[in-house]
């Protein structure tokens, strides 16, 4: 049977971690607020871009479309872009980043093709570790943040434009976690180049008049399009990392709870068979006479 | 009542402008060109410049914009700018915070945003 004093101090200490899992949680829930406002703010934006993107692709020739549109015809290079966040504490948040992540390294090099990774935030990258040391193609942290730069995001996806015109890759794609509500998160793996298409939204492009012509636009709008891509994946991910975090926190608030409830029985009834015990000492010494 | 378009101006961050006016000028990358009710439909780069709403034949609202595509459709026009700024809004407090550790396309933005005030 543990002696008191150490179920005081164990019960203390299981006290502490609880005030600062909920000090954590309700900090992760105020600022998933702001988190979630900013990436709905983001939202027309980017999905008015996709719309005028389809609406000019579905009108440009395929024989001159960029590169950037339709994309290479040898895909021998994929370049995943892995967005996690650069705290743990999150639950499976990061964990699912990296389990995607190592599904989806192991399914293209199966077919063939070999990986780059550009990876975002601290986290999925330590979580992968050796495995991913020579397929690392760049590496970036605390880009993620209550005020996200669009200026740097724009160096970011300047990078990989580059990266694409000298043939380090053929294909690029990003994987995120999708904001669904406060407790799902999604881990989506996006293409960005080629640029994914709803071919079937009718835009009435037809009668459009285009200044200049329609390949010289899609040629200034395809890497504006790369960056706004990327910065709402990146808004959408700090929303969901915040979220996971909220729930994870609350989680283990409440099993510190339990743990504290259960201590704290173990504590009275070893206190009560204490005291029993020294009532029966003192009896048998007291009849013994 | 005079016949209005629809202007919606976004930028990545936010929506920062969107009601009815009589005329929009637009800066386009091939020239400034106005915009009024029922205007052919137009996609069209833009460039740095000032974006001017017009009604009852003055200018009402100014904004900096830099660079971005304009999207006209005869009863409606969507601007989507990388970066813009609201001229009337603007301090120029505000725009030195900007300046600390900034790009060399903010640094020229925000010059061009202090010169148009």
């Amino acid at each position: 049977m543990a002696n008191l004093k150490d179920l005081k101090t164990r019960i203390n200490s299981v006290k502490s971690t609880q005030k600062i899992t909920s000090a954590m949680k309700m900090v992760a829930a105020a600022k998933l607020r702001r988190a979630q406002e900013s990436a709905e703010a983001n939202r027309p934006y980017s999905s008015l871009m996709q719309q005028v993107i389809s609406g000019l692709a579905s009108k440009a020739s395929k024989a001159t479309a960029p590169e950037l549109l339709v994309g290479r015809e040898t895909v021998k290079t994929h370049l995943l872009i892995v967005v996690s966040a650069d705290k743990g504490l999150c639950g499976g948040f990061n964990g699912s980043i990296a389990r995607q992540t190592r599904l989806e390294i192991k399914r293209l090099e199966e077919e063939g093709k070999s990986v780059l990774l550009y990876m975002v935030g601290k986290k999925a990258a330590d979580n992968l570790g050796r495995e991913i040391t020579d397929k690392i193609f760049e590496r970036v942290e605390n880009l993620q943040g209550s005020n996200l730069d669009y200026n740097k995001v724009d160096t970011v996806s300047q990078k990989i434009l580059t990266g694409f015109s000298d043939t380090s890759f053929d294909h690029v794609s990003i994987i995120y976690n999708q904001f669904v509500n406060a407790i799902t998160q999604n881990v989506a793996v996006t293409p960005l180049i080629p640029v994914q298409i709803n071919e079937d939204k009718d835009t009435g492009a037809s009668n459009y008049e285009y200044e200049p012509d329609e390949n010289e636009l899609l040629e200034q709008l395809l890497p504006r399009n790369i960056t706004t891509q990327i910065y709402s994946a990146l808004l959408e991910s700090f929303a969901a990392e915040l979220a996971a975090r909220m729930t994870a926190m609350d989680n283990a608030t409440r099993n510190a709870g339990d743990m504290i409830d259960s201590l704290t029985l173990v504590y009275n009834r070893t206190r009560q068979a204490n005291i029993t015990k020294e009532l029966i000492e003192i009896i048998s010494g007291a009849e013994a006479l | 009542m005079a016949d209005v378009i629809k202007i919606e101006l976004v930028t990545p961050s936010e929506m920062l402008f969107s009601d009815s006016a009589e005329m929009v000028v637009i800066p386009g990358s091939e020239g400034l060109f106005g915009v009024l009710p029922r205007h052919a439909a137009t996609l069209a780069n833009l460039q740095r410049g000032t974006l001017n709403v017009y009604n009852n034949d003055a200018i009402t609202r100014r904004f900096l914009i830099d660079g971005g595509v304009a999207d006209v459709l005869p009863e409606r026009v969507i601007i989507l700018a990388e970066r813009a700024v609201d001229l009337d809004a603007v301090s120029t407090q505000h725009l030195d915070e900007q300046l600390v550790d900034a790009t060399d396309a903010e640094v020229a933005f925000v010059n061009a945003v202090k010169e148009a005030v």
